[in-house]
C-alpha cells in the first residue's frame, strides 16, 4: 500500500470564549490510507464533527480557528490552502455527507440535477453528458430507477434514499475522501444496514476512502478498519479495528464498549429471572383490537375519494402490572400511535382500551381521569417535552398541585424526592431546559411522569435523540426505578438491543399491526416471523465477525418489499397511495 | 453562541452590557425621555400652548421660540411638548386593546380549532377586506369624532393582526409534546392555553406591538389630519404636520419639529422592539 491519502498531524483548534481561549481539538494525529475507513467514535461534543469541518476548512463561526498542526492531502497542505484553493478540494477531492438529508438538500430542485451542477461545475462538461454521468451515480447508489428518478424531487423518497441521494452528491465529483457525519443516525436499522453496505461497496469498487463519524460502535465494528476514540477534543485512542475492540487500552474505550446495548452478556437472563409471578393477575392495561386511522392529508384527485390510513391496525396487547413490554418496530410502523391511543390522547377508531378494568370508548370521562392519575409518559425529544419557560421546580410544582395528591406544605420535599429518584442534583430546581443537557432534560422528564405516582409509564423513544452512554444511564435509571417503585413500563424504541436489555416482552409492529409478540430471549434467539428476523440481523454486532446480513433484505429497494407478511391488505393500500401520488 | 466579536471586546462591565443590550437600551431611553416629557410638560414647555402670540406671528426659530412660532403665533416648542401627552397615549392605548383583544381570541381559536376557529378567521378576513381607513373612518363617523372614538375603532380594526400572529404560533404548540405532556397529566384545558402555551406564544406579538405603536401613531395623526381625531387648537403632532403644511414653502419650522418628533419616537419604539425580541429569542 503507497502512502497515506490523508494525513493530519497535531491538528489544534481552538476558540476564544469570554477572554478565555477553549481548546476544541487538541493536537490530535491520524492517518487515512486509500480505500481505509476510518471510524471516529465518541460523544456529542467530543470533536469528531470538528475535526471533520477542520479538514475542509467550514469551520462552523469565524472565530474558530486552526491554531496549529497539519493537514496533508496527498502531499499537499491543506492549512496554507486560501478559500479560492479549498473550494476546489471540498467536493471535488474530499465530499461530504451528513447525519439528516433532508436539510441538505435542496427540496425545490430535482435530485438528479443537484448531482448534475456539481458535475458541470467542477468536471465542466455539458448538459446532456452531465445528465449520463448523474444516472450512471444515480444506479450506482442502488436507485432501481435512475432514469426516471432523475427528475423527482426530495420529498417524494423516503429517508433511506435521501440519504443514497446525497451519497450521489457527494460522489458526483469523484472525491478521494469522503466524510460521512452520522450517516445512518436517522435511519431505520434495516435501512441502516443497506446504507452501511452500500458505503463499503462504494469503497471497494472505487478505492475510496471514507471518515465515518458515529457514535455507534456497532457501526464500526462492522464496517470500519480502523477506530479513533475521541473525548474532549483529544484522541484517546487509534489504531485497528480488531485490536482496539478486543484490547482497549483506555478506560473510556473500555466503558464505551460496555455501554452498547448489543454486548451480549448481560440483559436477557437477568429480565427473564424475575418475570414469572403473578400471572394469573387481572391485566393493568388490556387493548382489544384497536384501529386508529387517519384521513389522508390533501386533496384526493386521483382516487375519487379519500381513504384513511390505519397507522394502528387491529391490535391486541395485554399488559400486567409490574411487566415491561417492549414494542419495536420502523418509524411509521405505529407504535407512537398505538401508546398515545392507549392515553387518550389520540381518538381510536375502533376496539377497546381498558386500563385496571375501567374502559375507555365507553366510561371515556372515569377512564379519562383515571389514565390521567395513574400513568404518564415520557417523550423522545427531552428538549421538546418541557416547558421551556418553566423552571425545573415550577414544573414539578405543577403537576403535584394540579393532581392535589400532595399536601401543599409537602410539594417541596416531594420535588426533592424526585429529583433524587432521578438522580437530578437540587440545583436543578432553578434551571430551565435550555440551559441542561439532553440527558439532564430527560431526567426532568422522568421526574415529572414519576410526580403522578403512576402505576403505568409510556415511554417513547426516550433515549433515541441521547448519546450511548447517557442511553446506558437512563436505561440503568429505568431498570432501578422498576424494581424499587414496582413500575409497569410500556418501552417503545426503534432500537431493538436496548429492548432485548431492558424488556421482559417484547411486541414487533409493523404497518400497524403485531407480526410477533413473546418473551424477550425467544423472540430475539429464534423470531418466527421474516420481518422480526429481517429487524434483527440488520442491528449491527459489536462482534466484526458477526457480519451484516446480505441476502436476507431486499437488495437495494425499500423495506415495504420484505418478503412473505401476513399484512397483505395494508400494504396494498400502500402501494395504492404511491401509484397516485406518481 | 459567543461571537469572536464579543470575546475581543474589553472586559469592562458595562460596556458588555451596552454591547449586549445596546438596541433595547437606546429604544428604552429615548421612550424614557419622551415619558419624562410628558409628565413633566406643564414644568418645562416655557409657554401655554394654545396662546395666541399676534406679535410674533410666523416668527424663525430664535432664543425666545427655539422651535419658532406658527401662524397664530403659538410657540411651536412648548406645543410639541404638550403632544407629547397626547401622542404618547394614543400609542399606547391604541395598541393594548387590539394587542389584549387579539391575543386572546388567538389563543382560543389556535387552541380549540374547528368551529370556533373557523368563526374567527373569517371575522379577520372580513375586517381584512375593507380598507384599513375607511373602515376606521366610517366607525369614527359612526360614534362621533374625538379621541375615544379613535381607541375603540383602533381596538375594533387592530386586533386582527395580533390574532393571526398567535394562533399560527398556538397551532404549531399544540402539537408540541409539552403540550401533549401536560394533556396527558391531566392539566386544564384553560391551564394548557394561558400558562403553558401562550407565554411561548407571545413573543413575537410583543415585538410587532412595538412597531404597530409607530403605524398607530402615524394612524392617530391621519385621523387627526382629516378632522375626526383630535381637535384644534389641542397640540397633537398630527395635528400640527396637517395646519403647518400651508406654510411649508415659508416657515418649514412648524412641520418639522412635530415630524422629526414622530419619527424619534418611532425609532425608539422600533429599537426596543428589536431589543425585546433578541432578549425573548424570538428569532431563536
Amino acid at each position: 500500500m503507497s502512502g497515506p491519502v490523508l494525513s493530519i498531524r497535531n491538528l489544534t483548534v481552538k476558540v476564544p470564549i469570554d477572554g478565555e481561549t477553549r481548546t476544541l481539538i487538541d493536537a490530535v494525529s491520524l492517518d487515512l490510507a486509500r480505500g481505509e475507513i476510518l471510524g471516529l467514535v465518541g460523544e456529542s461534543g467530543s470533536g469528531k464533527s470538528m475535526i471533520c469541518r477542520a479538514l475542509v476548512k467550514l469551520l462552523p463561526s469565524p472565530a474558530i480557528a486552526i491554531t496549529g498542526g497539519s493537514i496533508l492531502l496527498e502531499g499537499r497542505e491543506l492549512t496554507a490552502f486560501d478559500e479560492d484553493a479549498m473550494r476546489a478540494v471540498r467536493g471535488v477531492e474530499i465530499g461530504m455527507i451528513f447525519q439528516n438529508p433532508t436539510s441538505h438538500l435542496d427540496p425545490v430542485m430535482r435530485i438528479g440535477d443537484q448531482i448534475a451542477e456539481g458535475i458541470r461545475y467542477h468536471q465542466g462538461l455539458g448538459r446532456d453528458q452531465a445528465r449520463l454521468a448523474a444516472v450512471d451515480i444515480l444506479g450506482q447508489v442502488g436507485f432501481p430507477h435512475p432514469e426516471r428518478q432523475y427528475d423527482s424531487y426530495p420529498h417524494e423518497f423516503s429517508g433511506g434514499m435521501r440519504q443514497r441521494a446525497m451519497i450521489a452528491v457527494a460522489l458526483s465529483c469523484n472525491p478521494k475522501i469522503l466524510i460521512a457525519d452520522e450517516p445512518t443516525t436517522a435511519l431505520d436499522v434495516t435501512i441502516q444496514a443497506q446504507i452501511l453496505r452500500l458505503l463499503m461497496d462504494l469503497r471497494d469498487k472505487r478505492g475510496l476512502s471514507i471518515i465515518l463519524i458515529t457514535h455507534d460502535l456497532g457501526i464500526v465494528a462492522q464496517t470500519c478498519d480502523s477506530i479513533a476514540v475521541l473525548r474532549n477534543g483529544q484522541l484517546l485512542e487509534h489504531g485497528p479495528k480488531r485490536r482496539v475492540l478486543a484490547d482497549p487500552q483506555h478506560a473510556y474505550t473500555v466503558s464505551l464498549l460496555e455501554s452498547h446495548p448489543s454486548t451480549p452478556q448481560e440483559g436477557g437472563s437477568r429480565a427473564i429471572a424475575k418475570v414469572a409471578p403473578q400471572s394469573l393477575a387481572r391485566p393493568l392495561l388490556e387493548v382489544d383490537d384497536l384501529v386508529v386511522r387517519f384521513p389522508t392529508p390533501g386533496l384526493g384527485l386521483f382516487s375519487g375519494k379519500k381513504k384513511p390510513v390505519a397507522a394502528v391496525n387491529g391490535v391486541s396487547l395485554r399488559i400486567m402490572p409490574g411487566e415491561t413490554v417492549g414494542i419495536v418496530g420502523e418509524s411509521g410502523s405505529g407504535k407512537s400511535t398505538l401508546a398515545r391511543a392507549i392515553l387518550g390522547l389520540t381518538p381510536l377508531t375502533s376496539g377497546h382500551v381498558s386500563f385496571e378494568g375501567s374502559e375507555l370508548a365507553q366510561n371515556r370521562r372515569h377512564t379519562l381521569a383515571k389514565l390521567r392519575t395513574e400513568a404518564a409518559m415520557v417523550f423522545q425529544d427531552p428538549y421538546n417535552a418541557l416547558n421551556p419557560r418553566l423552571t425545573i421546580g415550577a414544573m414539578l410544582a405543577e403537576v403535584l398541585t394540579v393532581q392535589g395528591n400532595t399536601p401543599l406544605a409537602r410539594i417541596p420535599a416531594r420535588i426533592g424526592e424526585l429529583l433524587d429518584l432521578v438522580e437530578l442534583d437540587h440545583a436543578f430546581l432553578n434551571r430551565r431546559p435550555r440551559s441542561m443537557s439532553g440527558g439532564q432534560c430527560q431526567r426532568a422528564g422522568i421526574a415529572r411522569a414519576l410526580a403522578v405516582n403512576p402505576k403505568l409509564i409510556i415511554a417513547d423513544e426516550c433515549v433515541a435523540a441521547l448519546d450511548v452512554t447517557i442511553q446506558a444511564q437512563i436505561i440503568d435509571l429505568f431498570r432501578d426505578l422498576k424494581t424499587r417503585m414496582n413500575l409497569t413500563l410500556l418501552f417503545i424504541s426503534h432500537d431493538l438491543a436496548i429492548v432485548r436489555n431492558l424488556c421482559d416482552r417484547v411486541v414487533v409492529m409493523y404497518r400497524g399491526e403485531i407480526v410477533e409478540e413473546g418473551r424477550c430471549g425467544a423472540v430475539f434467539d429464534s423470531p418466527s416471523h421474516a420481518y422480526t428476523a429481517a429487524l434483527i440481523s440488520a442491528i449491527p454486532d459489536i462482534d466484526p465477525d458477526k457480519p451484516l446480513p446480505k441476502g436476507d433484505l431486499p437488495p437495494l429497494s425499500e423495506p415495504k418489499a420484505v418478503p412473505d407478511l401476513r399484512g397483505q391488505p395494508l400494504i396494498s393500500m400502500h402501494y395504492q397511495q404511491r401509484e397516485q401520488r406518481s | 453562541m459567543t461571537s469572536g466579536a464579543t470575546a475581543t471586546r474589553m472586559n469592562v462591565p458595562w460596556s458588555r452590557f451596552l454591547g449586549r443590550h445596546m438596541t433595547w437600551t437606546i429604544g428604552a431611553g429615548i421612550l424614557g425621555l419622551f415619558l419624562a416629557v410628558a409628565l413633566a410638560a406643564p414644568l418645562v414647555a416655557p409657554y401655554d400652548p394654545i396662546y395666541q402670540d399676534a406679535t410674533v406671528r410666523l416668527a424663525m426659530p430664535s432664543f425666545a421660540h427655539p422651535f419658532g412660532t406658527d401662524n397664530f403665533g403659538r410657540d411651536i416648542l412648548s406645543r410639541v411638548i404638550w403632544g407629547t401627552r397626547i401622542d404618547l397615549q394614543i400609542a399606547v392605548i391604541g395598541v393594548v386593546f387590539p394587542f389584549l383583544i387579539g391575543t386572546f381570541i388567538g389563543t382560543v381559536a389556535g387552541f380549540f380549532g374547528g368551529i370556533v376557529d373557523t368563526v374567527f378567521m373569517r371575522l379577520v378576513d372580513i375586517i381584512l377586506a375593507f380598507p384599513f381607513l375607511v373602515l376606521m373612518l366610517s366607525i369614527i363617523a359612526i360614534l362621533g369624532p374625538g379621541l375615544s372614538s379613535f381607541y375603540i375603532a383602533m381596538a375594533l380594526v387592530g386586533w386582527v393582526s395580533y390574532a393571526r400572529l398567535i394562533r399560527a404560533q398556538m397551532l404549531v404548540l399544540k402539537s408540541s409534546d409539552y403540550a401533549v405532556a401536560a394533556v396527558s397529566l391531566g392539566f386544564s384545558r384553560a391551564r394548557i392555553m394561558f400558562r403553558h402555551l401562550l407565554p411561548n406564544a407571545v413573543a413575537g406579538s410583543i415585538v410587532f406591538s412595538m412597531s404597530d405603536a409607530v403605524l398607530v401613531l402615524l394612524n392617530g395623526a391621519a385621523i387627526s389630519y382629516l378632522g375626526l381625531g383630535v381637535q384644534p387648537p389641542v397640540a397633537e403632532w398630527g395635528v400640527m404636520v396637517a395646519e403647518g403644511q400651508s406654510f411649508i414653502t415659508s416657515a418649514w419650522w412648524i412641520t418639522l419639529f412635530p415630524g422629526l418628533s414622530i419619527i424619534v419616537l418611532a425609532f425608539g419604539f422600533s429599537l426596543l422592539g428589536d431589543g425585546l425580541g433578541e432578549w425573548l429569542g424570538v428569532n431563536e
